[in-house]
Parts: C-alpha cells; sequence; structure tokens
C-alpha cells in the first residue's frame, strides 16, 4: 500500500504539464534588438530553455544545449532561452562565457515565463518563477511536446531525455 | 521536577535579540554588549528551511548569487573579517560541477571594535542578508532579508 502511494506520487511529481497544448505566443527580442516570435518559428521543432544568469542548473546545461543545436540544427530543430527578469549586459556577459550561436531572448518583465507557468504548480511562487530552468519542446504546429520541470534532485544535464524526445518526434516525423 | 526552576528562569529572562523571516531564511541576532573602545563579535544565527540550500559565500561560478551580510556603515563600530561557516558540496547531476552551499543552521560572526569616543548607549544597525537558493524542484530568484544588529556600548 504505502509502496503504491510513494509511486503514485513520484509519478505525480515527473508527470510533465501542458503536454498537447498550444504554446503560448511570445515575441522577444534579443540583446542585439533582433526580433523572435513564435508565429515566426512555427514549422520547426522548437526548444526552449527558461534560465537566469544566477541560476546554477541553468548554467550547468548551458553546454549541452549549445551541442544540442550543434547536433540537431540541420534536423529542423531550433533552440532557444529566454532569460527571465535580467539585466541586458549580464545576459550578454552570460552569452559570451557559454557561445552561444542560437538566440538568448529576453524577457524583461516575466510575461512570457508566467505565461509558461503550468496552472497549479509551485502556488506560492510568482508566476515567472516557475518556468525557470525547465525545458520544452514544441513540435512544428507550436504544441507543446515535451516540458520538463527543474529537479535538482535527479538533474538532466545532458538533457537526455529532450533529445529522446526529439529523436521520436523527428523519427517520426520522416 | 529538579529542572523546573532553571527552565523558569530561562524563559522569563529578558532574550535580547531579533528575529527576522521570510518563507526560506530565519535569521536571529543577539544584542551584543560591548565598552567604548573594546572588541567584540556579532554573532548572526541563520536557519534555512528543510529541504532547501542557499549558495555559500564563496562560490565556484561568478555567476552565482553569494551569500552575503552588508551592515550599514555605521561610524561607531570598524568591522572585522566575516566569518563564514564551512559549506557542504552539492553534486550536479549530470556534469563533473558541484555548488557549494549550506543548508540548517549555522553561525556567521563578525568580530568588530567599537570608537573610543563612542557614547553609552543602544545603537541599531541596519543589515541585510543577501542570498539565493533552490529546492528539489526550484531554484529561487535572489533574495534578501533585512534587519538590525543592536549593539549596546556601557
Amino acid at each position: 500500500m504505502v509502496i503504491l502511494f510513494v509511486s503514485a506520487s513520484l509519478n505525480a511529481q515527473d508527470k510533465q504539464p501542458m503536454i498537447g497544448q498550444p504554446a503560448p505566443l511570445f515575441e522577444l527580442k534579443t540583446s542585439e534588438g533582433k526580433i523572435y516570435s513564435l508565429e515566426q518559428l512555427k514549422g520547426k521543432y522548437l526548444v526552449i530553455h527558461f534560465a537566469a544568469t544566477w541560476c546554477p542548473f541553468c548554467n550547468a546545461e548551458a553546454p549541452s544545449l549549445e551541442e544540442l543545436y550543434q547536433n540537431y540544427r540541420d534536423k529542423n530543430v531550433e533552440v532557444i532561452i529566454v532569460d527571465v527578469k535580467e539585466d541586458k549586459s549580464l545576459v550578454q556577459k552570460s552569452q559570451e562565457r557559454f557561445k552561444f550561436s542560437f538566440p538568448v531572448l529576453l524577457d524583461e518583465d516575466g510575461a512570457v515565463s508566467a505565461k509558461y507557468a503550468p496552472e497549479g504548480v509551485q502556488p506560492a511562487l510568482a508566476r515567472y518563477e516557475v518556468p525557470i530552468a525547465s525545458n520544452l519542446v514544441i513540435d512544428k504546429e507550436g504544441k507543446i511536446r515535451f516540458y520538463s520541470l527543474l529537479n535538482t534532485v535527479s538533474f538532466d544535464a545532458r538533457l537526455t531525455k529532450l533529445k529522446q524526445k526529439l529523436d521520436e518526434l523527428l523519427t517520426a516525423a520522416d | 521536577m529538579i529542572y523546573w526552576p532553571f527552565i523558569f528562569l530561562f524563559y522569563v529572562l529578558p532574550c535580547s535579540e531579533q528575529t527576522v523571516a521570510d518563507n526560506i531564511v530565519q535569521v536571529t541576532v543577539p544584542e551584543v554588549i560591548v565598552h567604548a573602545g573594546k572588541t567584540a563579535t556579532i554573532n548572526m544565527y541563520v536557519s534555512i528551511k528543510k529541504g532547501y540550500h542557499i549558495q555559500a559565500n564563496k562560490v565556484i561560478d561568478e555567476f552565482i548569487v553569494p551569500t552575503t551580510i552588508e551592515i550599514e556603515n555605521h561610524e561607531i563600530i570598524t568591522t572585522g573579517e566575516y566569518v563564514f561557516p564551512i559549506c557542504k558540496k552539492f553534486k550536479l547531476e549530470g556534469t563533473s560541477d558541484y555548488l557549494l552551499v549550506y543548508d540548517g543552521s549555522f553561525k556567521i560572526t563578525i568580530p568588530f571594535k567599537t570608537d573610543e569616543r563612542v557614547q553609552k548607549g543602544k545603537y541599531d544597525l541596519e543589515a541585510k542578508l543577501h542570498y539565493q537558493a533552490c529546492d528539489a524542484k526550484t531554484c529561487f530568484f535572489p533574495k534578501t532579508v533585512a534587519f538590525s544588529v543592536s549593539i549596546k556600548v556601557v
């Protein structure tokens, strides 16, 4: 009985939110002023990582994100980072550090991040705080197909599960 | 039964300290009594809510927000080097990296010397604890807890 309860709790915790839902629309600028929107990226598989420069888990997976981009960019996959509520100069410094070759978008007021906060998750937090360090995969039609919220205890720095999902989607599309 | 009088005394004696807390961190600072021109130590007792950790004072990654203490620049004291506790290593799974963190309860001490010309009396210095916390599911935006440090010059 206890084992069943614990197992159910763990499954509930691991269950990905918002799967199959249309990804909330956004239009954000890079630190250089270039505008990117979800509309404009439709037709591609899109990996979104919500980040902040002070977030240790975001920084730990940053090299894996760049590696993912290099390995999947020719497979109709785009990668973006949405940086939440931070100063442009700090974001630029972080970009230089990790040598990102994909866009880093500035969500200056946290409004986009708040739209991606799953309902009922971490209700005590400000909505824009919830997606920090999360990874999503949006499909070509703009639907959410993968959403991993941060789990600091079994942290997936190498993005293994995200890559599995991408491979699955790409194989199905062939 | 024999211990009751002592317990009673412990609770009825005025305990001059200040405790300030937010939903993650609690800071308690007992009043410091010192003579003019002498040295003493401010003890800050910090308690982190169970399941959370905060970044240590020394960080490996320059982008990480370290735990720091800020005491308003008051003319009655000159502070020495702040002494933070020994931190723990928090392994970042899937990488060779780790974070230096504090959890549970710990003490930060700040040695200081009062100015020789300072007048007797009680001085409340405004102070701030800056920190960035994470738990199993979230990393929180950097926060600040404001509190005051009472120094009584006798």
